[in-house]
């Protein structure tokens, strides 16, 4: 098995049954999981749990990585896979709940300045709660994590034109929904 | 007229994704000893037995085929009735012992 990057060493011995080797991968990139899973977790309860089964897949499936890639790349495959697993699961959950239920988008203590991070985030937050899974992930890695289509084409496994077509609809229903139409 | 106004909304939600940008999720309070956690969640799931009846269920479907194989096998090669010595020379010896009892022997 050819790793070409510095956790080589790691996943050999955690494959080995090292668990300390795994903690220390874990120790490693817990930053970088969690900062991807932070953009879709509800509160930290959730944000933990995102965390803690995108590791406990990668340990179990530690076997299946071939080593083409550094595994910083084949982890983040795993955590967006999670995260849109997570997004699914809670739009079958929510799915009783109608739009109107959902709460109006909150006024922006800093008028004046122009609108704030903070309120930016709680907007973005409200309007990208409507959209369907794939469309969220897709908009979240593309606009939000800065990435590339082909970037998120590799995290997600999906086509480029698969991951344009669903970037263009999410920017769509985003502006319907900032622009207060969203075609109710 | 509309075109403006997508071209405005385009520019209000590009301002609004560079905002959003700049605030980086505060991770902090779950990163603290997250590593010490998920160790314990695996050695926890390493724990966990698979109880006996679960593997029952995961056997039905390999019973389901052998019983689809064996029933396959018996439509396209039904069984061959030989000849049986064994079970000749009981009924032939049955008919002797008849017959002696007959004949007084």
């Amino acid at each position: 098995m050819a790793v070409p990057d510095e956790d080589a060493d790691l996943v050999r011995s955690a494959i080995g049954g090292d668990d300390e080797a795994f903690a220390e991968l874990v120790r490693r990139h817990k930053g970088t999981v969690l900062r991807r899973a932070a953009r879709f977790a509800r509160d930290h309860a959730e944000l933990e749990d995102l965390g803690q089964e995108t590791f406990l897949r990668a340990f179990r499936d530690l076997r299946s990585f071939r080593g083409d890639a550094p595994f910083g790349h084949w982890l983040s495959r795993i955590a967006v896979r999670v995260c849109y697993d997570a997004l699914r699961k809670r739009r079958r959950e929510e799915k009783d709940v109608s739009l109107e239920d959902l709460a109006a988008p909150v006024a922006d203590p800093s008028t004046g300045n122009g609108p704030s991070a903070q309120f930016a985030r709680i907007l973005l937050e409200q309007a990208m709660s409507r959209l369907k899974p794939g469309d969220r992930l897709v908009i979240t890695l593309f606009e939000l994590e800065d990435r590339s289509v082909r970037e998120v084409a590799a995290l997600t496994g999906w086509s480029e034109t698969r991951v344009k077509v669903r970037a263009f609809r999410a920017r769509q229903a985003l502006k319907r929904s900032i622009g207060g139409d969203d075609g109710r | 007229m509309d075109d403006k106004r997508h071209d405005r909304r385009d520019v209000e939600l590009d301002r609004y994704f560079a905002l959003a940008r700049q605030k980086t999720p505060d991770i902090s309070g779950v990163e603290r000893g997250f590593e010490t956690r998920v160790m314990a969640r695996i050695r926890e799931s390493r724990e966990e037995r698979v109880p006996w009846y679960a593997w029952a269920w995961r056997l039905v479907p390999v019973f389901l085929a052998l019983t689809l194989l064996l029933a396959g096998w018996s439509v396209l090669y039904p069984p061959v009735h030989p000849v049986d010595p064994v079970a000749m020379l009981a009924s032939g010896s049955q008919e002797v012992a008849l017959l002696d009892n007959l004949t007084g022997e």
